[in-house]
């Protein structure tokens, strides 16, 4: 039962907030105009052109593959922060917006479940939305290597040498749909905050849950002198354990890339760590408090009569 | 199963408020019960409980389930109106009718088709697109193609003109009131909804103070209107309330026979507005 309105229940958030699907669309379409403009008024400079593609020509395969996976992981990167953004601002809409307009008495008036309801808010915001950017990241990739292909074409270079072949999109598309999958699990005790500050708030979600972000770190090296929950939220944010950051740290980039030992090409799929991720106490732990985050969500929609 | 409502000693307070309190009564299926009280009177809270909304003290079944702890079960054989401005703004129609063809098993495209055939209402505009009045026909539409066992309106026609409301209580009468179905409706435009109801109920302070089929009212209420000596006299038979008009007295009696008021003026039924306010005065007095 539970499982039969998620799919319209699904929809009816793609219905109401069109930003999951034309944030990445606008990104896509930037990264697209910026490839191609910066192309364009590339080509003015002529002999440094030709002497960049004959360059390119004769470096080996291996650096023309991580110069391309560069590229791709850029690209990834600068979706994956426009997701982020709109996942929070979707969770903090999400049961907020119903109570101000008064339309969750029209929801409520419905045979659905306030449970139904707020785990299809989560679904949309740990799923649907990562994977609407999947596919953007993916779609765009391929244009800006299709673009590409074709100014390198009327510069007269070997589009498929230069270009295609080098390519390694499968090892990117497969790093993305892991880390797709990874993030928002990881940030999911962030999700299921800024979804219960969105139930229980009677006004700007956006300012109650930030405030325990920023004042208990405050607090504790205030009273304590310790900063266990300011790490704790610096670790959450910032260093996901799916990454291996040990690793990156060998990789450099100053004017040149210098892979670490042993590696023949910058791989993105080889910067992560599954296993360790899986096995982490705090991926666990923080899907447990997303859990209870939820459930007060759905107990605060449930119980609350404040709307009516 | 003929009571569709049936309320045991139910009470629901709100700190020292006391919204609704310890009160009891039955609705019968297919009837048209009008639940009509002052601002703060409990009309909402009452409603609230019976919808489910809210948690309440005391016996509620409606349809036979408790409908705090089955919500979902209830609300597919129920449907309500709160206000006129519930349904969300952003979508299109639609989508709306999409939405609830998907989550309602009871609802109806064919009807909903034909009831929006006769208004202004296109599928493509969004509600926020749509004048008061419209959104109002779109969701008395959606609601009278669903098939359900108990109607809730909670003042329906707030804020609409005089037009739409005559309307929409014709098409509520018209094309949904089978005598199969029962509706529950509280609004402040008593006048308005008096040739429809078929019961009333008169709240207030959280408490019933009438509940009774309108052919009996007729029975059990007569307004006398009279003055000087026989005011007084008739005034001895314990009138529940009294107002003056153009200097007479108007005295409103409950369970006094009209032959013994004859020979002291002019008799007549009162309107439901007239013996709401004898009611509601005489309770507080």
């Amino acid at each position: 039962m539970m499982i039969g309105h998620q799919r319209v229940l699904i929809r009816r958030e793609l219905w109401e907030h069109p930003a999951i699907y034309i944030t990445p669309l606008v990104i896509g379409l930037i990264v697209l105009l910026v490839t191609l403009t910066g192309q364009v008024s590339f080509s003015a400079y002529g002999e440094a052109v030709n002497i960049a593609i004959v360059g390119a020509q004769s470096v080996d395969e291996q650096h023309r593959a991580t110069a391309v996976g560069g590229v791709l992981a850029v690209v990834a990167t600068i979706f994956s922060i426009g997701a982020w953004i709109v996942m929070i601002f979707y969770s903090l809409d999400a049961l907020y917006t119903e109570r101000k307009d008064k339309s969750i008495l029209f929801w409520r008036s419905l045979p659905i479940t306030d449970a139904e309801t707020v785990v299809s808010k989560l679904i949309t915001a740990l799923f649907v939305i990562p994977f609407v950017t999947v596919a953007a990241v993916m779609l765009t990739q391929v244009l800006l290597l299709a673009i590409t292909s074709v100014w390198v074409m009327f510069q007269g270079g070997d589009a498929s040498h230069l270009v295609w072949a080098p390519a390694p999109l499968a090892d990117a598309w497969f790093a993305v749909i892991v880390l797709a999958l990874a993030l928002p699990l990881w940030l999911s005790p962030l999700i299921g905050w800024f979804l219960f500050a969105s139930a229980f708030t009677k006004r700007s979600p956006l300012l109650l849950a930030l405030l325990p972000i920023i004042v208990l770190p405050l607090l504790e090296k205030l009273l304590i002198g310790s900063r266990y929950i300011g790490d704790a939220i610096w670790v959450r944010s910032f260093r996901p354990p799916i990454i291996n950051f040990e690793q990156l740290k060998h990789i450099e980039i100053n004017g040149q890339l210098s892979l670490p030992e042993g590696s023949q090409a910058l791989s993105l799929s080889d910067q992560l760590d599954i296993s360790s991720f899986l096995v982490s106490p705090s991926l666990w732990a923080g899907l447990v408090v997303c859990g209870l985050l939820v459930t007060a969500a759905i107990y605060v929609r449930r119980y609350r009569d404040e709307s009516y | 199963m003929t009571n569709l409502v049936s309320a045991r000693n139910v009470s629901k307070s709100f700190g020292q408020l006391r919204a609704v309190d310890n009160v009891s009564f039955d609705i019968e299926k297919g009837r048209i019960l009008g639940l009509i009280g002052p601002n703060g009177a409990g009309k909402t809270t009452l409603l609230k409980a019976v919808l489910g909304l809210t948690d309440c003290d005391g016996e509620l079944l409606v349809l036979g389930i408790d409908p705090f702890r089955d919500r979902r079960q209830l609300m597919k054989d129920v449907c309500f109106i709160a206000d006129v401005a519930v349904l969300p703004r952003w979508i299109r129609v639609h989508q709306l009718l999409d939405f609830v063809a998907a989550t309602h098993p009871g609802f109806s495209r064919e009807r909903v088709n034909k009831f929006l055939a006769e208004t202004r209402i296109r599928k493509t505009a969004k509600v926020r697109e749509l004048s008061k009045g419209m959104i109002t026909q779109l969701h008395l539409a959606i609601i009278m193609s669903i098939d359900a066992k108990l109607l809730v309106l909670d003042e329906p026609t707030l804020g609409l003109d005089i037009i739409f409301r005559k309307e929409f209580y014709a098409n509520l009468l018209g094309d949904y009131f089978d005598g199969e179905r029962t509706i529950l409706i509280t609004t402040h435009q008593v006048e308005e909804i008096e040739q429809l109801l078929t019961d009333i109920m008169f709240i207030d302070q959280g408490r019933i103070l009438l509940h009774s089929p309108m052919e009996d009212l007729a029975d059990r209420f007569v307004q006398l209107i009279t003055s000087g000596s026989h005011a007084d006299a008739a005034r001895k038979l314990g009138p529940i309330s009294e107002s003056s008009l153009f200097g007479k007295s108007v005295l409103t009696f409950e369970g006094v026979d009209r032959t013994r008021l004859q020979p002291f003026g002019e008799m007549h039924t009162p309107t439901v507005a007239d013996l709401f306010v004898a009611k509601v005065k005489g309770a507080r007095a």
